[in-house]
């Protein structure tokens, strides 16, 4: 037997010319392919039957191409592109006929001058001023809904420098309105986010709960969550979380505490600096990976299995973002909105006794359980008599004659 | 200077944000290698036409979703791929059973085309379809696994018997059709012997 022993396999030779090999294996199989004369074979085999396959040729498609052209015209792009494209075109008309405008625009000047019309376009033009310059004046009076008009949206990328606007975005996340004062707070100081538990006693319950909600919208606030618990027959609770603007929180507290009778409160505060700082780092990591990610996806070309590796790891680092995004707004959402969280009892009901049930329901539940009573009974007394009944009659009927014998006896003595 | 070739993906992306001239580029790129696709698969030229523009037609309707998730290459093979074996399936039922086998064109087909038709025809399906999306579509092992939910290697060994048995198919037809019956219990005759194996 002399046959030789390869290093390489077939399948690996033909993997090779397919191009479907390592860099490593392509060096190696090429040097032995340069030594071998029969690999040489195979390859040779393998080069003439992709060499007679591609001796089937299929002509060009003749026809036109009747359906595409209607297929691309109803598939229209978005309408955010067909505005640019619009745009452009004006400008280039404006471009190619600019000495035109030009000259139009000034004859039309000079005309406007020469009959004083300049007057008529002047009052104009301070009418529009006026205009301009009483918005401006009351803008501040307005100025909550400008700053969040000027606020970046919610989806804007994320980055150290941005960390203020990103900051005075946070209160829009859960409500529009936002006075410039607070941003300021919020910039500025620590990132707190404060908490308040409050209990209440109050005589007046409904008067109390119309007054909390509507002290609640007073200062911007907005209930998160309420419950009221009790009927007319009993005392009633009303346990609340509030979410109110962290600067009017003080406030807010002060005034609920005039509804009724303090009972407990508790104020914290938890430092989410540093946290959030650190979010914000992280985020902006994870942006960055996946825009990269992104790019080599788009511009770079390769084996399916590496396409779909890129593919698996910017899925993970969107997860990602979108994770620590909602974290980042939940943390701005929960500095910039304190929670308060408001338990109002009623005083007066919760000092009666409990008024017992009326006489007729007594009456029907004393018939409910009497009849329910004599059902179990019979139920019981079947149940025994079912288990134990056999075992009954097998000893009666043991017991029978003795018994019998004896009660004669017994009898037979007494009449002697 | 030799112009930038602009990636399939990033012409689709072009085109997914409204650019007609990108898409005229994809379909100048891939309307022959889809026409042949299904040319050599299906019975009819008119028929590979139209599918060739509802492969298309399918590509412009679901631009908005499209995602460069993997290539293009791959997106568009695996529309054409659905919409043959719907052509298929469709062939299966209107035609009487025991006709099913994939005929493609043969009128005007010189005999070497016929020679590797009839050759490729005695090859296990699975086999063919391998070899013809290797040899014809220049799909990588990758690809063909992902079509055929088979893993590499095996694509690799399914690959590599498909050619052998076509050579042994191709060669006896060349110098005598009558030994092509013979040619296949030699299917594996000649190879060389490989490293572990057992002298």
């Amino acid at each position: 037997m002399n046959k030789i022993i390869h290093p390489i396999e077939p399948e690996e030779l033909m993997a090779y010319l397919d191009g479907e090999v390592t860099a490593d294996r392509a060096t190696a199989t090429a040097a032995h392919l340069g030594e071998c004369a029969e690999c040489q074979g195979v390859v040779a085999d393998l080069r003439s039957v992709s060499q007679n396959l591609k001796t089937w040729k299929v002509e060009p498609p003749k026809s036109a191409t009747p359906a595409i052209a209607p297929a691309l015209a109803e598939n229209r792009p978005a309408s955010r592109n067909v505005f640019p494209a619009e745009w452009r075109s004006w400008r280039e008309v404006l471009g190619q006929y600019w000495p035109t405008v030009a000259w139009a625009g000034t004859a039309a000047a000079i005309f406007l001058l020469v009959f004083g019309t300049v007057r008529f376009i002047g009052s104009n033009a301070n009418n529009v001023f006026s205009q301009v310059g009483s918005q401006i004046e009351n803008s501040g009076s307005s100025r909550d809904r400008i700053t969040a008009s000027l606020s970046p949206p919610s989806t804007a990328p994320v980055n150290g420098r941005e960390f203020t606007q990103l900051l005075q975005l946070s209160p829009g996340v859960a409500q529009t309105k936002q006075p410039a004062a607070q941003q300021e707070q919020t910039t500025n100081g620590p990132l707190i986010i404060r908490t308040a538990d409050l209990s209440l006693i109050t005589k007046d319950f409904d008067k109390a709960r119309a007054n909390l909600e509507a002290l609640v919208k007073r200062h911007r606030g907005y209930v998160g969550e309420l419950k009221a618990g009790g009927s007319t027959g009993s005392e009633r609770t009303l346990s609340a979380t509030l979410r109110v603007p962290a600067d009017q929180l003080d406030l807010t507290l002060t005034e609920i505490k005039t509804l009724g009778r303090v009972e407990s409160e508790s104020q914290s505060g938890q430092d989410v600096t540093s946290r959030y700082v650190d979010l914000q780092a992280r985020l902006a990591n994870a942006r960055n990976t996946e825009q990269r990610l992104t790019d080599l996806l788009r511009n770079r070309t390769g084996k399916l299995s590496d396409v779909l590796e890129v593919e698996q790891e910017l899925d993970r680092v969107r997860g990602e973002i979108e994770r620590m995004e909602a974290e980042r707004k939940n943390m701005s959402n929960q500095v910039s909105y304190a929670t308060l969280n408001a338990t109002i009892t009623e005083d007066y009901k919760a000092q009666l006794q409990v008024v017992p049930p009326a006489t007729s329901t007594r009456l029907s539940n004393a018939a409910v359980d009497g009849y329910r009573s004599m059902v179990d009974g019979v139920v019981d007394l079947a149940l025994f008599l079912l288990s134990n009944g056999p075992s009954l009659l097998l000893w009666g009927a043991i017991l029978f004659m003795p018994a019998r014998l004896v009660w004669k006896k017994v009898r037979r003595s007494f009449a002697a | 200077m030799a112009p930038t070739l602009i990636s399939d993906e990033a012409l689709m992306l072009e085109f997914q944000g409204g650019s007609h001239p990108a898409f005229e580029q994809l379909f100048a790129r891939y309307r022959g290698p889809l026409y042949g696709f299904f040319r050599r698969r299906l019975n009819g030229d008119q028929r590979a036409e139209d599918l060739t523009q509802e492969t298309f037609v399918a590509v412009i309707r679901a631009s908005a979703q499209y995602e460069p998730r993997a290539l293009f290459r791959t997106y568009l093979y695996s529309i054409a791929m659905n919409l043959l074996a719907a052509e298929r399936r469709k062939r299966a039922k209107d035609s009487p059973p025991g006709k099913d086998a994939p005929e493609p064109a043969t009128r005007e087909a010189p005999d070497s085309v016929l020679w590797i038709r009839h050759a490729l025809e005695k090859l296990d399906e699975s086999e063919r379809e391998i070899l013809m999306l290797r040899e014809y579509e220049q799909l990588s092992y990758a690809e063909i696994a992902y079509f055929q939910s088979l893993p590499v290697n095996t694509v690799r060994s399914r690959l590599f018997r498909a050619r052998i048995a076509l050579k042994e198919h191709l060669e006896p037809e060349r110098c005598n059709p009558e030994k092509v019956a013979a040619s296949e219990s030699k299917k594996n005759a000649g190879l060389p012997r490989v490293e572990g194996e057992a002298i």
